[in-house]
């Protein structure tokens, strides 16, 4: 700081950016907090913890098969003799990788489809809105079981067909911002300037809505990382020797009967854990950039 | 995110829902369902009526009424259940650890053989009827063998030179008794248990009242069985001679049977109704067993040493072992994998990296054992290729596979006996795709470990599972130029078994060239040669000869034999025939009820099973 910037300072102390301002309102948000680090703490486990804990995902080892947790395996084994506590790690990527890409794609999809709706108005709007409203009258899991059990799941397909099905409702929701912002003096101004719809949706709508995109994006990555599970635990995950929490808790029910708790304990809890903790975050997010929450 | 049904809206939800996963899940863990019965396992009094549901296998429907068998429509409940519609004339039944041809349940007396074994006479039972009051006669054979003999391109029982082609002449004597004579002399034996057993009487007067040729009337009587939804509703298929009819047929697979008033037979139903209920998976059976949904069902192999807990409940365990084998298909005549799969050391390897003893032990719990070949194990010498990873490296090695990044890729083409052979190109890369059939852990289990085995030796395997009904309906014999040949690679259908044996174990129908089951399309003279000594000759050197040189050929790979299934009956339903050849026999099935103190029991009075 200069000497010149000092007087000014003293009397008339800077206002924090809205990029600080949602942050300091967010990390007072405890629970939020809470949430961020669980992620940061399974984002870590699933991507760093093979680094210190590697083992053989791929390969079978019946030997080994059903040991319970203690010795070298800290959570046990499978029934095919993977390493539990490796198998975790292995399959939260998965749940992670998908839930994550899914939930991005269809907050996508649906914001620019509901901004682009909002913006044209009148029988477009009517149009494009009609044809969410046809698709949200069809039940979710119906439609992913069904394309699930037609197509050889994989990665980039259970990204496709979850977010296939998830950008409705962000559609609905940012097609009633851009309702509430094509009104505005700035967008007129714009469009007597000569500026095009493009320019409209894509630099003034779209940047006024972030916040709402923000959080929904969150909430859309839990419901996402939840359909996986929905899906693996039908049978419709990737196929072996690929695992994510949901089709390693469906294998693990099987044993149930016989006291392997190791099996379903730890996944089931993963997916818990992943999914409060977007929750967490989304309404820390949803806080914190809602102006009126703001202490002045 | 998603739709209005399915819609998760709060945070609170969302959470909940996580939960809640993780609580249906705990409620797994519960001790035990409900009781269903509070009859022991033997004793109590008889009773008349009653409903029992039996559970069906996981992922595969009745999808086929018609007796005459089509391609892709083999499922073993099929045939059972249309043996309760339309009697065979012979039917296995088990004596101590042997089969026999002399049923009960048979519509017609023991065949009667002359002419140094190339004529055989057959009489029907007296007393039969059809529903309608019609006698079952001699024309009702007569027309089922003239439908098979002008279309046996469509029979799935067909095979070249064998049934209709080895019957000269059908000779009718009288409504009761008619007379073949056979193209040359056959063992007695193998011809009753293998070829007689399809002989089947069909209604003519209800089904070709008009006298149609039989290609029109095969071709019209097709039509009608390929209408799954009018099963149950179809004049035709209530036309029936056995102790059953059909009440029910629906499209997702639930079969509901009511007694046949007009059954002429002596074993006449107990029970009001038979229910035949389709699963998608044995976990969604289990639950709804331990639910007590279901009267005769199954449970998975894992949690057979938790036996007890069901015996808890009021199910007696019984498990069910067929007279089977179990193999994975190699189609021969598939455009890229074919080539591959004729070459003998390539498939020797393949064996050689199935640990089919391990997988036995650990995956199915001890309920399944290793398949060394086509006949029962006693025929044969050991296994020509026991699980050795060493040697299966060595084979391919040997042969001009060599490993590039963990994956196998011929380096040298060519068709020497140090070459990978005919049809294999330079860099190709050792890569096999299994349609697999699903709705079974152990299966997918065994799947992953034969991958896994696969995998560390090099080969690439590419699994895709589907319910059974998709894969009998993919996995067909074939030719080349056929579309459908290209469609599968390896195919696995067999977690209940593959093959059910008939009584006379020889191989006509799976490894014959052109055999009707033979999907892999496997073709070899010395094989064919060998079946055929098994149909002429009742040596015993005979069938083994031909099972010891089909376990040394690998014209399939040998997977571990499960039990037909682990079966978990209420203590109350009795009757019940677990026989090996899958046969389904509830007209002896009936219920108990507790018997009062000082009341007499009223168990085993009629005769059942057996």
């Amino acid at each position: 700081m200069t000497a010149t910037d000092a007087p000014v300072s003293e009397t008339a102390p800077a206002t924090p950016g809205p990029a600080r301002r949602t942050l300091a309102v967010f990390t007072r948000n405890k629970l939020a907090l809470t949430g961020a680090l669980v992620l940061l703490g399974l984002l870590t486990f699933c991507f760093l913890g093979p680094l210190i804990h590697p083992t053989d995902q791929i390969h079978t080892d019946l030997s080994q098969a059903g040991l319970a947790p203690g010795g070298n395996h800290p959570l046990g084994t499978t029934d095919l003799g993977y390493d539990l506590l490796g198998r975790l790690m292995y399959g939260g990527r998965t749940s992670l990788e998908v839930g994550l890409a899914a939930g991005l794609l269809a907050t996508l999809l649906g914001t620019v489809y509901g901004a682009v709706a909002g913006y044209l108005g009148g029988w477009a709007d009517a149009a494009m809105m009609r044809i969410t409203d046809a698709a949200l009258a069809i039940p979710a899991l119906f439609l992913l079981v069904v394309v699930a059990a037609i197509v050889t799941p994989s990665k980039p397909v259970l990204i496709l067909i979850i977010a296939s099905v998830a950008w409705l409702s962000p559609a609905r929701l940012i097609r009633g911002e851009a309702l509430a912002l094509r009104s505005r003096d700035y967008l007129h101004a714009m469009r007597l300037m000569g500026g095009g719809g493009s320019r409209a949706v894509f630099r003034h709508i779209l940047p006024n809505a972030i916040g709402t995109v923000i959080v929904n994006a969150t909430f859309q990555i839990a419901d996402a990382i939840l359909y996986v599970a929905y899906l693996s635990f039908l049978g419709l995950s990737i196929p072996p020797p690929a695992a994510d929490w949901g089709s390693m808790l469906s294998a693990g029910i099987t044993y149930t009967q016989v006291g392997h708790w190791w099996l379903i304990f730890p996944p089931g809890i993963a997916i818990v854990l992943v999914v409060a903790a977007f929750n967490f975050i989304g309404d820390g997010l949803r806080d914190a950039f809602d102006v009126r929450l703001e202490k002045s | 995110m998603g739709l209005r049904s399915t819609r998760i809206r709060g945070p609170v939800e969302r959470i909940l829902v996580a939960a809640l996963l993780g609580i249906v899940v705990l409620a797994g863990c519960g001790p035990r369902g409900n009781v269903v019965t509070d009859v022991g396992p033997t004793g109590g009094t008889r009773i008349e009526g009653g409903t029992a549901t039996m559970a069906l296998p996981p992922a595969s429907t009745p999808n086929w009424i018609f007796p005459i068998g089509a391609p892709g429509y083999l499922a073993s409940h099929n045939s059972a259940i249309q043996n309760l519609l339309f009697l065979p004339l012979f039917q296995p039944v088990q004596k101590g650890a042997a089969l026999t041809m002399d049923s009960p349940r048979g519509l017609a007396e023991q065949p009667h053989y002359s002419d140094g074994n190339d004529t055989v006479s057959i009489t029907l039972k007296k007393g039969y009827e059809w529903s309608d009051g019609t006698p079952v006669t001699t024309r009702d054979v007569k027309f089922w063998f003239d439908l098979i003999k002008h279309n046996k391109k469509e029979w799935a029982g067909y095979s070249p030179k064998l049934m209709p082609d080895d019957v000269k002449a059908f000779e009718i004597v009288d409504d009761r008794t008619f007379r073949l004579r056979l193209d040359r002399p056959y063992n007695p034996t193998w011809f009753t248990a293998n070829e007689l057993q399809d002989f089947v009487a069909l209604p003519a007067h209800a089904w070709n009242p008009d006298h149609q040729d039989p290609k029109h009337a095969f071709a019209r009587l097709m039509r009608h069985a390929k209408k799954l939804s009018t099963f149950d509703s179809d004049p035709l298929w209530k036309t029936v001679n056995g102790p059953w009819r059909i009440e029910k047929w629906s499209t997702s697979g639930q079969v509901s049977l009511v007694p046949n008033k007009k059954y002429r037979g002596p074993d006449k139903p107990h029970l009001d109704r038979v229910i035949l209920k389709p699963f998608t998976t044995a976990d969604a059976e289990f639950n709804v067993l331990r639910a007590g949904g279901v009267d005769y069902g199954y449970i998975p192999p894992s949690v057979m040493a938790q036996s007890a807990k069901f015996k808890e409940m009021g199910y007696r365990i019984d498990p069910w072992e067929g007279w089977a084998i179990t193999y994975i298909v190699l189609n021969f005549h598939h455009p890229t994998a074919g080539p591959l799969l004729h070459q003998a050391y390539l498939r020797q390897a393949l064996q050689h990296l199935i640990d089919q003893p391990t997988i036995s032990k650990v995956i199915w719990h001890g309920s399944a054992a290793p398949t060394l070949g086509p006949v029962p194990a006693g025929l044969l010498d050991g296994n020509p290729y026991p699980y050795d990873p060493k040697k299966a490296k060595a084979l391919l090695a040997a042969h001009g596979w060599a490993d590039h990044s963990g994956q196998l890729r011929c380096v040298r083409p060519g068709n020497s006996t140090r070459q990978c052979g005919a049809g294999i190109k330079n860099g190709q890369e050792l890569r096999l795709s299994l349609l697999s059939q699903s709705g079974s852990t152990e299966t997918s289990n065994t799947m992953q470990a034969i991958k896994s085995e696969f995998g560390k030796a090099g080969i690439t395997l590419d699994i895709r599972q589907q319910p059974l009904n998709t894969v009998l309906g993919t996995t067909v014999p074939c030719k080349k130029s056929e579309p459908i040949c290209s469609e599968w690679q390896l195919g696995f259908f067999g977690t209940q078994g593959s093959w059910y044996f008939p009584p006379d174990p020889s191989g006509e129908k799976i490894f014959a060239t052109n055999a009707p089951s033979n999907m892999g399309n496997w073709s070899e003279p010395r094989t064919d040669r060998l079946i055929r000594k098994t149909e002429y000759s009742d040596a015993p050197t005979a069938m083994r000869d031909y099972g010891r040189e089909v376990a040394r050929q690998l014209p399939v790979l040998w997977t571990p034999n499960p039990a037909y299934q682990v079966s978990a009956i209420r203590n109350d339903l009795r009757g019940i025939d677990q026989n090996p050849t899958l046969s389904l026999a509830p007209q002896y099935w009936y219920f108990v009820k507790k018997t009062k103190n000082g009341a007499r029991s009223g168990e085993g009075k009629g005769g059942a099973g057996k």
